[in-house]
């Protein structure tokens, strides 16, 4: 049964559109160093007792043409990390290379091919219109305008901007303000591309549109993404690989499906009036029972049944006499995974309060 | 730069990344591209949003008027007596202030959209762009405070002399230094955000520095403003032409923009290299 309809937060995913993307996903450029290598990169911020270690002895390395998400709650040190990379903040220890140089040491030819959309700032001039926004950050980048003007259609095509090319930006609703910032950090051409919480403040379509956007992106222009979110959605539609981090560290790096298939938990909830405390109770007998929804309309079971134990599951709920209403499978999702990583109780989930 | 993921038939230089890409021929940008994409920014803010430049030109000519009009009442013919200085003074001024609050004000902007880091990561290095940026104010600032000057004229009906060569490079290096300090109140505003508003106040200080006492207190040249101020005076008032200054005043107005402009950067440079390590850049 499709994912999509066990997704925990109701929504639909736009799996189809960004699966068929992922799958069109030729060879990436594998040459060369890598285009992110981060060694051992360690940032406190304050002194003494108030001293906080926001990224602890963090390793990681980019391979040309993956995305990544940086997957934490608030205060995890994906920002951090992410500012560290570009050289925005100094680290305590560690080095940061992109694309083999190394960003304190030759800071100006590692930025031609660097850019980033931090969380929460508007990254352009709103006063300006899109293109000229594109135009503009394209030379500061480093790239003649002109030799990309193509390239610069080509983007505000593909992010649905070319009716607002010429539209001074503070007139554009705030998903198509998120989406000129995407389109001026790729304006110049760079290869590797960090996304701050791209999808922050997004209503649900919006943030649709931009991840299915930011994949294709990513395939068809070859870039290599650095996505990081609170948001599990964003991550799991976006994403190769995700890396965890729990308070500065990682907890888990591995490809999204790897992540989600070991977490081994398939399960089916089952709705039906029948499901009374007495029918509960003969199931946890035999199943392993994950939740019980009895607020649900109809009422709701989770029951741990991966491969033929559905059958299992089936034949007791006919022997109880119950009519099912509804069956749906539930797979893990990032949530999970994460939650297990780091033993945090689901109370402590992501998106808490920022620091 | 990913020397590697270049072809060999692009000049090994930054931003030519994305050259495999199909219809795509990236260039480098130069210097000239650099240049021309500052300038026709500020240019197309100033053209597109001229309520800004009006409401400043408005506002100055109201504190000007008040003065005049009050002074009159007050001092009569002794006013009248000095009314070329106040009016070279007070242009100064006029320029000064825009030089410095556009360049503070700016930064402080900059920081607040988020714009300011993608300045300071661009593969040309901050200090062209900044510079540039400081261009493009000085620029702007000369055709404001020309239009006030006019004004000026107009409601009191005083002569200057306006040789524009000698009164653009006067009253332009005068507010180079003042530049500087802009850049160095910026620095401290990415630094200490809250400090930025009080600094504007420092632009009633400048009345104090265009007015310094320079021939009962030599040493007061070396402060911003003061000297080209003096020779402002003269060069407007007197019809002072440039060439017809002694050389070591020249000198000096030159020694005491760059100094005071390259402190300011400093300061600023000072002052990022500090937020980077306390991680406060890109804060919002």
């Amino acid at each position: 049964m499709a994912r999509s309809v066990a997704n925990a937060r109701g929504g639909p995913r736009e799996r189809d559109e960004t699966d068929a993307a992922r799958g069109e996903e030729s060879p990436a450029d594998r040459s060369g160093p890598p285009a992110l290598a981060i060694d051992g990169l360690t940032k406190r911020f304050g002194e003494g007792d108030d001293a906080v270690t926001a990224v602890d002895d963090v390793s990681l390395t980019v391979e040309r043409g993956s995305v990544v998400g940086l997957l934490g709650p608030n205060g995890a040190g994906k920002t951090t990390l992410i500012k560290c990379a570009l050289g925005i903040v100094i680290p305590d220890a560690g080095s940061v290379r992109v694309f083999g140089t190394d960003v304190r040491d030759g800071r100006r030819t590692a930025y031609a091919d660097v850019d980033a959309m931090l969380e929460g700032a508007r990254n352009d001039y709103w006063r300006l219109t899109v293109r000229e926004n594109l135009r503009y950050f394209a030379t500061i980048s480093g790239v003649d305008p002109d030799s990309v003007a193509a390239r610069h259609d080509r983007l505000l095509d593909r992010l649905d901007l070319a009716d607002k090319a010429d539209t001074p930006v503070r007139d554009l609703s705030r998903g198509m303000k998120q989406k000129v910032s995407l389109a001026s950090v790729l304006a110049g051409g760079a290869e590797l591309v960090f996304l701050d919480e791209p999808t922050l403040g997004l209503d649900v379509e919006s943030a649709r549109t931009l991840r299915a956007e930011l994949r294709r992106l990513a395939v068809e222009e070859g870039l290599t993404i650095v996505v990081s979110s609170h948001d599990m959605t964003t991550i799991e539609a976006v994403c190769d690989r995700v890396v965890m981090l729990s308070n500065g560290r990682i907890v888990a790096d591995d490809g999204v499906e790897a992540l989600l298939d070991a977490a081994d938990r398939d399960a089916v909830r089952v709705a039906s009036p029948d499901l009374d405390a007495e029918t509960v109770a003969g199931l946890r007998e035999s199943f392993e029972i994950l939740d019980v929804d009895r607020e649900a309309r109809p009422p709701a079971v989770t029951v741990a049944a991966g491969g033929d134990r559905f059958y299992d599951v089936a034949d007791a709920l006919r022997a109880a006499g119950v009519t099912v209403s509804d069956v749906r499978t539930v797979q893990p999702d990032l949530e999970e995974v994460f939650l297990e990583r780091t033993g945090t109780a689901s109370d402590a989930s992501l998106g808490g309060e920022s620091p | 730069m990913s020397a590697d993921a270049t072809p060999p038939e692009e000049p090994a230089t930054e931003g030519t990344g994305d050259a495999a890409r199909a219809g795509d021929d990236p260039r480098s940008a130069t210097y000239y591209h650099l240049a021309r994409a500052v300038l026709y920014r500020e240019f197309l803010i100033f053209v597109r949003y001229p309520a800004n430049a009006i409401g400043g030109i408005v506002v100055s000519l109201f504190f000007f008027g008040a003065l005049f009009l009050g002074g009159q009442l007050l001092a009569g013919q002794a006013l009248t007596d000095s009314i070329e200085g106040i009016v070279v003074g007070y242009f100064l001024w006029t320029l000064s202030v825009g030089a410095y609050s556009s360049v503070s004000n700016d930064i402080g902007s900059e920081v607040q959209w988020g714009t300011l880091e993608r300045h300071i990561t661009t593969p040309f290095g901050f200090a062209p762009v900044a510079l540039l940026k400081g261009v493009a104010k000085v620029v702007r600032t000369f055709i404001t405070s020309a239009v006030i000057l006019a004004a000026m004229l107009l409601i009191t009906g005083t002569r200057l002399s306006l040789a524009p060569v000698t009164v653009v490079a006067v009253a332009g290096l005068s507010i180079v230094s003042v530049l500087g300090l802009g850049f160095a109140a910026g620095g401290v505003t990415v630094l200490y955000k809250r400090i930025g508003n009080w600094l504007n106040l420092l632009q009633f200080g400048f009345v104090a520095l265009i007015s310094a006492p320079v021939f009962d207190l030599p040493w007061t040249r070396v402060l911003p403003l003061a000297h080209g101020s003096a020779m402002l005076q003269r060069a407007m008032v007197d019809g002072v032409r440039l060439w017809e200054f002694p050389l070591a005043d020249l000198a000096l107005l030159v020694a005491v923009a760059l100094g005071y402009l390259f402190g300011g950067y400093l300061v600023f440079q000072y002052a990022t290299a500090r937020a980077r390590r306390l991680g406060v850049l890109g804060d919002y």
